[in-house]
């Protein structure tokens, strides 16, 4: 995939059709997740993914840290989902290569992007895209069983094909930062 | 504040009252914790972004994260760090609000 700035602060990205798939149903099982546990965080807690974007607030108080949770989950699950619907909305209706408008990028397009599928990023929908692709790779990293210091332990095919999504949603996560360069 | 004849249990009963009701006043701190998943420049976009440090600023404390598994981003009352908190967890950071040590 390639990125690039655009005059109004927003971003290019260009992703192969494979790519897009990819990204457009890992947000959208991101917001089914979401959405199962959105009015239900008590029985929605023994998901370790959902565990870990609903962190305790409070190292040493479980009592404040449960009353801390329920003031907040509801409204912090819809701000996540808020965030994955826009970017699993924005992968659904890409734009083909043919369709682009000049004037929307700085530069010409990558050499090898004839290929490629390419998604306009207006300024305030980066913040999202970044909080979207972070709440992924927490989910993901649960899911591969990650240990606090990095290690995996989920093992098998399935392990491999998860642990390559992540790799490559935080290379996607990386470039979109240096491209704004904020 | 006088000081009193009284009998000195009593006063050092006054003082010890005193140094908890003063303790209350202490302020709470937000800390940021390392965790294995969050890009270095992830962390310091969302420290720049979000409490408007300095790029050296939010490149010194994101290292402190890294290194130190912990730093403090901000100090106030309980009710403002409690924000923080939120707005951390909103942003996939791994975030507490505690009593700033004395």
């Amino acid at each position: 995939m390639n990125v690039e700035r655009n005059t109004d602060g927003g971003l290019t990205a260009w992703f192969a059709p494979v790519e897009v798939e990819l990204l457009r149903l890992a947000t959208g099982q991101l917001v089914e997740l979401l959405d199962g546990a959105h009015g239900a965080t008590e029985a929605a807690a023994s998901d370790p993914a959902i565990r870990r974007l609903l962190p305790d607030a409070y190292s040493d108080d479980p009592e404040a840290a449960e009353e801390f949770r329920r003031f907040t989950a509801d409204t912090l699950l819809e701000r996540k989902i808020e965030s994955a619907v826009l970017v699993r909305d924005a992968l659904a209706n890409v734009q083909g290569v043919d369709d682009v408008v000049p004037s929307q990028t700085q530069s010409p397009r990558p050499d090898d992007t004839d290929s490629h599928e390419l998604v306009v990023i207006d300024a305030p929908a980066v913040f999202s895209w970044l909080r979207a692709l972070t709440d992924l790779r927490l989910t993901l990293a649960e899911r591969l069983q990650m240990s606090p210091d990095g290690e995996i332990h989920l093992e098998g095919e399935e392990a491999e094909f998860l642990n390559d999504l992540y790799d490559w949603l935080g290379m996607v996560q990386e470039s979109f930062i240096y491209t704004i360069d904020v | 504040m006088t000081v009193t004849s009284a009998h000195p249990d009593v006063r050092e009963e006054q003082g010890t009252d005193l140094r908890e009701a003063v303790g209350l006043l202490r302020p709470w701190v937000t800390i940021v914790w390392n965790d294995p998943v969050n890009l270095m420049s992830y962390v310091s976009y969302v420290f720049r972004s979000y409490f408007g440090f300095t790029p050296a600023e939010a490149e010194r404390l994101m290292l402190q994260v890294h290194n130190d598994g912990k730093a403090i981003v901000a100090v106030g009352n309980r009710e403002e760090m409690e924000r923080h908190v939120e707005a951390m967890h909103g942003f996939g950071l791994w975030a507490t609000l505690a009593r700033e040590e004395q």
